[in-house]
Parts: C-alpha cells; structure tokens; sequence
C-alpha cells in the first residue's frame, strides 16, 4: 500500500503562518543590521581612504621637495685641467676686461626713454 | 700798491674759479632737469590756454579776448621753451655719448643749434603778437618748423643709440685684437693648440659684422624720414629696433670671447 511509505508527519510540529512570518521578520531584520553595518563599514573606510588622500595631496603640497642640483651648462669657463696659459697675465687682463665689458653690456639702456620728444600741441584755433 | 695787487689777484683767480665751476654744472643732468621742468610749465599754461579759449569763444566780452590773448601767449612762448631746453638736452646727450666721430657729431650739433635759434626767434617774435589771429599764425610757422624739428629729435636720438654699440664694438675689437695677438703668440710657442681659438675668434668677428650691418640699416631708415611723414615715431621705433639686434651682436660677440679664454686657460 502506498500509504505505508507515507513518512510520519508531525502536524502539531508545523509552523503556523504567524510562526512563518515572524522568523522571516527576524531574518529580514538580522539581513538589515548586516547590511547597514556593511555599509557604515564601507563608508567608513571609504571616508578614511578619501581623507587620507587628500592629506597626502596636502603634504605633497606643503612639503617642498629636496632641492636638486640646477644643471648649468658648461661653458668652458671652468679651468678643468688647467693650460700654461690659466694664469697668464695677458689672458687674465683680457678676461677682466671682456667681463666689465659684459656688465656695460647687459647694463645698457637701449631706449633712452627720458629723451623721448615732448607731446606738444600746435593747433591753436578759436572757432568753435 | 703792495696790498692791492693780492686783493686783485685773488679776486681774478676767484671769478676764474667761480666761472669754471658754473661751466661745469651744466651737464646732460642739469639740461634734462631744466627740460622737464619747462615741459610741467608748458602743460600748466596749456591747461590755462584751454580754460581761457573756452571762457573766450563762450562769452566773447572784451576782456575775455584779452585773458585768452594773454594765456596763448604764455603757452606758446612756453611751448618754445620746451623745445629749446629739449633740443639742449638732447645736445648734451649726444657730446656725452662716445662713439660717435667728431664730424657726424659737429653735424648734428649745428642742426641742432640752429633749431635753437629759430625757436628763439620765434619766442622774440611772439612779444610783438598783439592779436589771436596774430598768434594763431605764429603758432602755424611754429608747427611747420617742428615737422623739421621732429626729424632731427629722432635722428639724434638714432644717433645717440648708435654712438653707444659704436663705443661697445670698439671695446670689442680691442678685446679681439689683444687676442688674436695673444693666440698667435701660443700658435708660435707651440705649446698649445689654438685652432679652436682661431676659429671662435672668426665667430666672434663675424657677429661684429652683423652688428654693424643692424646698426646700418638702423640709420639708413632714419636718414631716409620725411618731414611731410605723418607717423614718423614708426620708423624711428623700427630703427631702435634694429639697434637692440645690434646690441645683442656685440653681445653674442663678448660671449664669445670669454668661451675663447676659458678654452686657452684649458690644457688640450
């Protein structure tokens, strides 16, 4: 007989609908408390990556960088292995003169502003 | 006749002395104040001149008439003033400047006078002025003569700039010259080899070339300016132009030299 094998229910152990709706509350309820903690957590650790961020932007900012060597270009000025000729007095005459020659230089006025003609009116008329 | 003679001398030597200091004062710096000077009078007695001619062509009494008669009067002899103490200043700039040769300077010094004594004329000729049309008329001659005047402003002050890369290319060559002098007393000893020098050398000649060529054109453009020109600040402006390519010639030409010395003080 199929009822034979018909398991051995216990009715009186089934949840009733209220049962049912009140553990699928707490369950909805425990998926909320989990998912907003999550949340704060990720925005919390988003604000701390955000902050910290800028903070280092700030310092970047603030913080000037170790100054670098400027690289000059090498004009042969510098007497690298020094010639027969690196204290001769003709060369030396020579070189103290081409450099006050070269202040005279950068210091010339090129314009002579001051002498610029005056702006003067000569029309002189008395009609209206 | 004992005590006479150190009182007479002394005096000679002090009126020598006073005489030589006062010659001396008036320099490029006194000419230019005295310029400068005039020029803020001209401008006050100009401002006058307008108040005095509105007033004059407003309510055309007597006595109007005789207040712009007056003020015009006062602001063109102040008008020549500035043009005379201008042309002074310019005078003194241009013999303080070196450079330039005697005979392009005495040129311009007698231009330059002579436009000196025309606006004093001029300013003479104003006293007799005894009407406006009489004024106005002068003021006419006034404005035709400063068209020529204009001109030779311009091409003093061409001449000025000019003088000054003149005197820095004579330094210049001084420089070159000491050196080539040099190079070749090495070139002979042997001891050290000058072929880089020489040809640097060539360089630095080669931009003095140029600078003189800029400097040409510069005064080829000012000597060709016309007094019926109507803008003749243009051309002037593009002279002073090619005078600042000029300068930076000589200046090319200098950092050269010095490359030149820092490869002679080197050992090969």
């Amino acid at each position: 007989m199929p009822t034979e094998n018909i398991p051995d229910q216990d009715f009186e152990n089934i949840p009733t609908f209220e049962e049912k709706s009140s553990r699928m509350k707490f369950k909805k309820g425990s998926l909320f408390i989990f998912v907003a903690i999550f949340a704060i957590l990720l925005t919390g650790l988003l604000a701390t990556a955000i902050f910290w961020g800028f903070n280092q932007q700030a310092s970047k900012k603030t913080l000037p960088s170790k100054p670098t060597p400027t690289p000059t270009l090498s004009t042969s000025q510098e007497t690298l292995t020094p010639s027969l000729y690196a204290t001769d007095a003709a060369i030396l005459k020579i070189e103290q003169d081409v450099k006050n020659l070269d202040q005279e230089l950068q210091g010339a006025d090129l314009k002579e502003n001051s002498l610029n003609p005056p702006a003067l009116d000569w029309q002189i008329e008395f009609k209206e | 006749m004992k005590k006479i003679l150190p009182v007479l001398l002394a005096f000679i030597f002090g009126f020598c002395f006073l005489k030589a200091s006062l010659a001396q004062e008036f320099n490029f710096d006194r000419a230019l104040n005295d310029y400068l000077y005039n020029y803020n009078l001209y401008r006050q007695s100009y401002n006058e001149y307008i108040t005095a001619k509105e007033s004059y062509l407003k309510y055309q009494t007597l006595n109007s008439k005789n207040e712009a008669l007056a003020k015009t009067t006062q602001m063109l002899k102040n008008q020549d003033e500035v043009v005379k103490t201008y042309l002074t200043a310019l005078r003194l700039k241009l013999s303080a400047t070196p450079g330039l040769s005697a005979e392009e300077q005495n040129v311009l010094f007698l231009k330059l006078d002579s436009e000196v004594g025309w606006f004093k004329q001029h300013q003479n000729s104003l006293l007799s002025a005894a009407t406006l049309e009489d004024l106005v008329d002068s003021a006419k001659k006034g404005a035709k003569q400063y068209q020529q005047t204009e001109i030779l402003t311009y091409q003093t002050l061409g001449a000025i700039l000019a003088s000054k890369q003149m005197g820095f290319r004579e330094k210049i060559a001084e420089q070159i010259k000491a050196l080539k002098e040099k190079i070749g007393e090495i070139r002979l000893k042997g001891d050290k080899n000058t072929t880089t020098a020489e040809r640097w050398l060539l360089e630095a000649e080669n931009r003095l070339t140029r600078s003189q060529e800029k400097q040409f054109e510069a005064q080829q453009i000012l000597a060709k300016m016309k007094a019926t020109d109507y803008n003749k600040i243009k051309p002037y402006n593009q002279a002073q132009l090619n005078l600042e390519e000029s300068h930076q010639y000589l200046k090319e030409a200098n950092s050269y030299l010095k490359e030149i010395l820092g490869e002679l003080k080197n050992a090969d």
